[in-house]
């Protein structure tokens, strides 16, 4: 099998590297971040292995092939979150055994049914109503793996932009996934209003953004593939950075309730600062990828359908309030004193890095966004 | 160039400052002096509005010919046909905004220095006021609905933390989410105007807006309604008026700037700006006048019987804002323009000056009132007036009714989900 090296899908590697990587870094210490060890699972070498299949799955000009290797990636990642529930575990697999549905469709010339594992695949993890029990689970008990799991759909993103969304059917179908998405949008946002803690919020702000994701993925099929990259971009590091604050934070202080206000301001400085920051990215905070992200996508959905932009909007109104509330009940009050220490050396390290990729996306996104864009729609159909 | 070095610098230097600042708060170590915060922030915007002077200068001729329109700094993005115009607005209306938020920002800074001296939160009230400048700027600079979007977020999320500054107290920081909720909502106005003036117009361009006079009438008012709304939003008019007094809790130097002198303008200015698209809506502009004295006459009814100082200046201030917005509606632009600015400084100076009000009114002020309420009895309609001013026309409690079902339905949708979810977990084991 002849392999290409792009500078697109490159850079697109290298970004999904960061997320996988982090919470193998955070837990050489001897204390694990996450409470219920869940990350244990994911040993460095099994992420090494993952990261090897992603480098071929971004190197491979072939579809199928591509496909296939990423089935593998993902049933390999599967895996190792078995340990955290059946019901996880059977997502992450759903999807690997979707890829490799697509793969075999792409072989067989048969785009509509790689289009439909494809998205199947992409919507099983990130957290797609009504197939979003095993990902918003995994949300709940593990957010240092969720960051995992979506530096991986990262790449699976890029592969469904490339090989799937450049057929007629994919145009056809585009203005329901629209729809549906934007629908899926606003509910999880409205949910996102009545969390009583911190997984939930991050629970029903990860199943929001997969209907976001699932929205810009049905514009993708007009067009629109730059818009459908930033917005899972975003999702991958800005709720990538909030799993990864919240772990820290119930690392040290237990489950985090937003009933009553927290105080932890004076104690946690700089983890009330990432929370702040990732929370802001991911509802569209100026000078973040989050904006550039939601201007791309609703620009794009205004097309297809004016209602989904509106539900989207909205959804995206109700999870900013959701945020601040969230920010308030866990940080703000009267101030508790603690004797754990603020975010550590290596806490620090990687918080900074996702900041400074958000950031550098927010200001600059061309650096990235114009040659994607060019590379996504010189694409050939399967 | 120096146009562009100017304008680059008058919005990205307290910007700069901020980050500064924050990166040192949060970088270990010993923290920084009250001196170095303020340094730090003094200087950003002390440059800025260096930058801005020169910019009107530029404008007025002074530095060489005349400078003014549009000035563009390239694409932010480019994507094939779509792009996100990086351009600035040079004109009477954006130099006077901006001068006028430089000056004011960098007073109050001054004034806080003091007024915030062994505060616990003197680092964090200076790296908001530095993000609040740079919003301004770039907002009263924006060329594009795009560029403005970025600044007006900037303004209404610094706005929304000063409220909630002292957030050991509880009514501080719920006060601070009411007021976020608010901008929040209102500014989806914004953003399905500025969707649909890109959709139908090719372009967010400010300077393109008159060419909306080709549109079917349906859709230039469907888009002035929305960004009316968003200026409803961030400048408290009816119904959305419940957030001002409540905003009064942050600091007293903030509460100068942004409810006094520059926030509550900000939806007054984003009409000024799209002037054009008002023009060319009849109907919004009714609405627009209507609600504006519909405002004033609520805010000078509750100024009267607002029992604290901040609060009646809120309202008093509320009034005036009303008047501009229905001065704007009427077409009568460079009247709110003036109107605004003079506005601006008057109320500045009245809240900082408050907590010396309060200590005037201990002195002197309660013999006054004392000798009114002895000589003057109620009747029946005043006393039913002052009850429903007091308790501001209900309006808050109108739009809680509002907002009841929606929080209903989103704890509906979340049992619901988790029953799912618990449904899922069992057919997986």
């Amino acid at each position: 099998m002849p392999l290409h090296v792009d500078a697109v899908p490159t850079a697109i590697l290298l970004l999904a590297m960061v997320p996988l990587w982090l919470p193998v870094l955070l837990t050489r210490r001897r204390v694990p971040v996450d409470p219920a060890a869940a990350v244990r699972a994911q040993t460095r070498r099994a992420t090494l292995i993952l990261a090897l299949l992603l480098g071929l799955v971004t190197l491979s000009p072939n579809g199928a092939f591509s496909y296939l290797t990423l089935g593998f990636a993902l049933f390999w990642q599967a895996l190792g979150t078995r340990v955290m529930g059946r019901g996880i575990a059977s997502t992450l697999i759903g999807s690997a055994l979707a890829a490799a549905v697509a793969a075999g469709a792409l072989a067989l010339q048969w785009p509509v049914l790689a289009f439909a594992a494809s998205t199947v695949a992409i919507a099983l993890r990130v957290g797609v109503f009504p197939l979003h029990s095993g990902i918003v689970a995994l949300a709940e008990r593990s957010p240092a793996t969720l960051t995992q799991v979506f530096g991986a759909t990262l790449v699976l993103v890029l592969e469904h932009l490339r090989f799937t969304d450049h057929i007629p059917f994919a145009y056809d179908v585009a203005p329901w996934l629209v729809r549906f998405g934007a629908l899926v949008t606003l509910l999880p946002g409205l949910m996102a209003l009545v969390q009583p803690d911190l997984r939930g919020y991050l629970r029903t702000a990860t199943a929001m953004h997969g209907g976001m994701i699932l929205a810009a993925l049905g514009a993708a099929g007009r067009g629109h593939e730059a818009a459908a990259l930033m917005v899972m971009l975003t999702t991958t590091f800005a709720l990538g950075g909030l799993g990864l604050s919240i772990a820290s934070l119930e690392a040290r202080v237990g489950p985090v309730s937003l009933v009553a206000r927290g105080g932890r301001v004076q104690a946690f400085p700089r983890l009330a600062a990432a929370f702040a920051l990732f929370a802001a990215a991911g509802v569209a905070m100026p000078g973040t990828a989050g904006f550039i992200a939601d201007d791309l996508m609703l620009h794009a959905l205004w097309g297809e359908s004016v209602g989904s932009t509106v539900m989207i909007i909205l959804g995206a109104a109700a999870l900013a309030i959701a945020s601040l509330r969230a920010y308030a009940a866990a940080f703000l009050g009267p101030a508790v004193s603690s004797l754990a220490p603020d975010l550590n050396r290596r806490e620090r390290t990687v918080t900074t890095a996702l900041v400074v990729i958000l950031v550098i996306l927010g200001f600059i996104p061309g650096v990235l966004l114009t040659p994607a864009d060019l590379f996504l729609n010189a694409s050939d159909a399967p | 160039m120096l146009i562009h070095w100017t304008l680059g610098l008058a919005a990205s230097l307290p910007f700069l400052s901020a980050l500064v600042l924050g990166v040192r708060v949060l970088s270990g170590g010993s923290r920084p002096s009250e001196r170095f915060a303020f340094s730090v922030v003094e200087g950003g915007l002390s440059l800025s509005l260096l930058a801005t002077t020169a910019v009107a200068l530029q404008f007025g001729g002074v530095l060489g010919p005349a400078v003014g329109g549009e000035v563009s700094f390239g694409n932010w993005l480019q994507l094939g046909s779509y792009f996100i115009p990086a351009v600035a607005l040079v004109d009477t209306a954006a130099v006077a905004l901006a001068l006028l938020g430089a000056v004011l920002t960098l007073l109050v800074a001054r004034f806080s220095r003091t007024y915030l001296h062994k505060d616990p939160g003197f680092h964090r009230f200076f790296v908001l006021l530095a993000l609040f400048a740079s919003g301004v700027q770039f907002v009263a600079f924006a060329g594009a609905l795009d560029v403005m979007f970025a600044g007006w977020e900037l303004i209404g999320i610094s706005s929304a933390m000063f409220i909630g500054f002292f957030h050991e107290r509880d009514e501080p920081v719920r006060s601070s989410l009411r007021t976020f909720a608010t901008y929040r909502l209102c500014d989806a106005g914004f953003l399905m105007a500025m969707v649909a003036v890109h959709e139908l117009l090719g372009t967010t361009r400010l300077a393109e807006l008159p060419r909306v006079a080709g549109l079917p009438s349906w859709e230039v008012e469907l888009i002035a309604g929305l960004l009316l709304l968003a200026a409803m939003g961030k400048s408290a008019m009816l119904p959305f008026s419940g957030w001002l007094p409540r905003a009064m809790e942050g600091p007293t130097p903030s509460s100068a700037l942004f409810y006094g002198g520059i926030s509550i303008h900000m939806g007054l200015f984003l009409l000024l700006r799209v002037s054009p698209l008002l023009a060319a809506a009849p109907a919004t502009e009714v609405v627009g006048v209507i609600v504006g004295l519909g405002t004033a006459l609520y805010a000078s009814a509750v100024a009267r019987t607002h029992t604290d100082a901040k609060g009646a200046l809120a309202h008093a201030t509320l009034a005036q804002v009303g008047l501009i917005l229905a001065e704007i509606c009427l077409g009568f632009t460079t009247l709110a323009t003036v109107h605004l600015t003079c506005h601006a400084l008057l109320r500045v100076f009245q809240f900082l000056r408050a907590p010396n009000t309060i200590h005037d009114a201990h002195r002197i002020g309660h013999g006054a009132i004392a000798h009114a309420a002895a000589t003057e009895a109620p009747t029946t309609g005043v006393l039913w007036r002052y009850g429903v001013s007091l308790h501001r026309l209900r309006v808050e409690e109108l739009l809680d009714r509002l907002v009841v079902p929606v929080l209903a339905l989103a704890r509906r949708l979340d049992r619901l989900d988790r029953g799912l979810r618990r449904a899922f977990d069992r057919g997986a084991r």
